[in-house]
């Protein structure tokens, strides 16, 4: 298992239309909810906006992981979505968000796999290289590629 | 230099494991020993060793979320958020390095890692009350479950109560349930204590539950039943806490969390009790005693509802005690009458409040869920107490619930003229036959426990996930 089992080719967005964190959102939340795994979209999206409240998950590094955890949610899935110019994500060091990962979670899973595999996504995200790389990826398949390393 | 670290986010998905890599990455460039306990949804991974942590330099702590200190008394430790140790590990390990790190008293400065996101986002009180709740239920699931068995199968109706043979098998059975009424209280109070003032509060506050909850301590004929046992666990954990926040000199400092603090806080906690609080208790239970006998001339209905009133009010506390030992002397006069409304009373609150959490299941927490089973069982046996971990873990809301489903129960019972001549509570006594007008006895059962159970649902607010 690995990440790329939480995700599919289109759940990749190579160019982000959005210009703000809510818009950024909805396009994320849009793809997801497109596999089916959403029960009710409203909901999953208070769930993302209850954890931005908390704390903005955007950890600087140009990396920003908006995540929620609902009972709207049926099954673990990750959207990531790149913005070259960047998006405002309220980050910590006040860097714009170039790397969106989007985390989708159930309330109640089998299993703890996903986590474990979100755990090493969360991991990777901090070596400097995969993100230059991913910052820089030409094309889906490079971004695939990239992703797959993630197992 | 050897450091260790914890990290944790509210979540637990994604930044817990983010301030680990950083933390180790940077102490490795830095050639800094580091190992780093993940605190996430996974559960705890790479757990620190109590050897570990007897040999470490220093704990960094990096996280949004409560984390337990106490393992790390007298050692040099940093509390910082979970973005910290993703941003700048180097300068939180930097700081062993100069020297600009205290070392942990154990004085409890929770606050400063809780930044307001407690697990449910509930107050403290709240908080601190289903930790004790939680470490309860297993002790009343025990203690119910064993005494209704015991008194199904082994229980014979006389006019002391079911009684159970003492040299019958079923009578080991009860004496175990017993066993876990007994300790229900100290537990609750134990473990109320512990979540204000970590693990020095444990032993204070199981003993001063204990004492809450034994009348004869302060001459009292009842205990002060779940509800003395919430007072006695604020009661040590705020005394704890207090000593807690004491400097003590260097000499003193290790033996604080397991030798100061407890004996003071039992000592203090204790004394209150007993000195303070008991002597009222035993003096309420006298003047409701006397209350309730001046009544006997009075409006039946009016007497049904104070009855009613005060066997849901305590479920097993002083006020509970004093109805049912007024129904039960009362049978001994030849008067059934009064008993009758007592036996629905009884059972109305664990019904009702296992009926509440099947019909409302976001407003309980999974555990209460767990709970509401069987309390609703309990209740079928005339168990009240079943319904005590949903009170004591919102007692607002649940004990008024209670009461007015009992109250509603007890007219009814009163009105219909539904005797019983057990002194026992439940559908269980109508099992043995001791119930006149059986039918009105459960229709004044199910009326009450619809009172309480739709009441308690609309009261109570969802559970934050």
């Amino acid at each position: 298992m690995g990440l790329f089992d939480l995700m599919s080719e289109d759940l990749i967005i190579m160019e982000l239309q959005g210009n703000s964190k809510d818009e950024v959102m909805d396009e994320l939340v849009d793809k997801i909810d497109a596999t089916g795994v959403i029960k009710k979209k409203k909901k999953f999206r208070k769930a993302l906006d209850g954890r931005e409240k908390e704390s903005s998950t955007g950890i600087g590094y140009g990396i920003a992981i908006p995540h929620g955890k609902s009972k709207a949610v049926e099954a673990p899935r990750v959207a990531f979505g790149l913005k070259k110019e960047g998006v405002d994500w309220q980050s910590i060091d006040g860097t714009k968000a170039n790397l969106i990962f989007m985390i989708a979670v159930p309330e109640k899973a089998a299993g703890d796999t996903h986590l474990k595999i979100l755990q090493m996504l969360s991991r990777k995200l901090m070596d400097e290289d995969f993100r230059e790389a991913l910052i820089h990826a030409e094309n889906k398949d490079e971004v695939i590629t990239l992703l797959k390393e993630i197992a | 230099m050897k450091l260790l670290a914890i990290t944790s986010c509210p979540n637990g998905i994604a930044h817990t494991y983010m301030a680990a890599e950083n933390l180790q990455k940077a102490a490795d460039e830095m050639g800094v020993g580091m190992k780093v306990e993940t605190q996430g949804s996974v559960g705890v991974d790479n757990a620190l060793t109590e050897k570990e942590i007897a040999e470490a330099d220093g704990i960094i702590i990096s996280a949004d979320k409560t984390v337990a200190k106490d393992r790390f008394v007298g050692k040099r430790l940093i509390e910082v958020p979970v973005s910290d140790g993703i941003r700048k590990p180097e300068e939180l390990i930097t700081r062993f390095k100069t020297d600009d790190v205290p070392v942990y008293q154990g004085t409890g400065n929770k606050e400063t890692a809780q930044k307001g996101t407690s697990k449910s986002g509930q107050p403290a009180f709240y908080r601190d009350l289903m930790n004790g709740v939680s470490y309860m239920i297993p002790f009343v699931v025990i203690g119910g479950l064993f005494t209704a068995i015991a008194l199904a199968f082994g229980g014979h109706a006389t006019a002391n109560g079911i009684q159970i043979p003492k040299d019958s098998f079923w009578y080991q059975v009860q004496q175990i349930g017993g066993l876990g009424f007994q300790l229900m209280v100290p537990i609750l109070s134990g473990f109320i204590a512990m979540s204000i003032a970590d693990r020095p509060g444990l032993a204070p506050g199981m003993i001063v539950g204990f004492i809450a909850n034994t009348g004869s301590f302060y001459h009292s004929d009842a205990g002060a039943g779940f509800i003395g046992g919430i007072i006695a666990g604020f009661l040590v954990g705020y005394i704890a806490k207090l000593i807690k926040m004491w400097k003590a000199p260097k000499m003193i400092q290790p033996i604080m969390p397991i030798l100061v603090i407890p004996l003071l806080t039992a000592a203090i906690a204790g004394g209150i009790f007993i000195l303070v609080l008991g002597h009222p208790i035993a003096s309420l239970m006298t003047g409701l005693e006397n209350g309730l006998n001046g009544m006997q001339g009075a409006s039946k209905i009016i007497l049904a509802v104070i009855l009613g009133a005060m066997i849901a009010f305590d479920m097993g506390g002083p006020f509970n005690k004093v109805a049912f030992l007024f129904g039960s002397a009362m049978i001994a006069q030849g008067n059934t009458e009064i008993m009758g409304p007592i036996a629905i009373a009884i059972c109305v609150p664990p019904i009702g409040m296992g009926l509440a959490t099947f019909l409302g299941k976001k407003k309980y927490a999974p555990e209460e869920q767990e709970a509401g089973k069987a309390s609703f069982t309990m209740g079928l046996f005339g168990i009240t107490e079943g319904a005590i971990p949903l009170a004591a873990g919102d007692p607002l809301r649940v004990i008024p619930s209670n009461m007015a489903g009992a109250i509603v129960g007890a007219i009814i019972g009163m009105v219909f003229g539904v005797t019983d001549r057990v002194p026992h509570g439940g559908p269980i006594v109508a099992a043995f036959g001791a119930v006149s007008h059986v039918i009105m006895f459960f229709v004044a059962i199910i009326v009450g426990v619809l009172v309480t159970a739709l009441m308690a649902n609309l009261l109570k607010r969802k559970v934050k996930a």
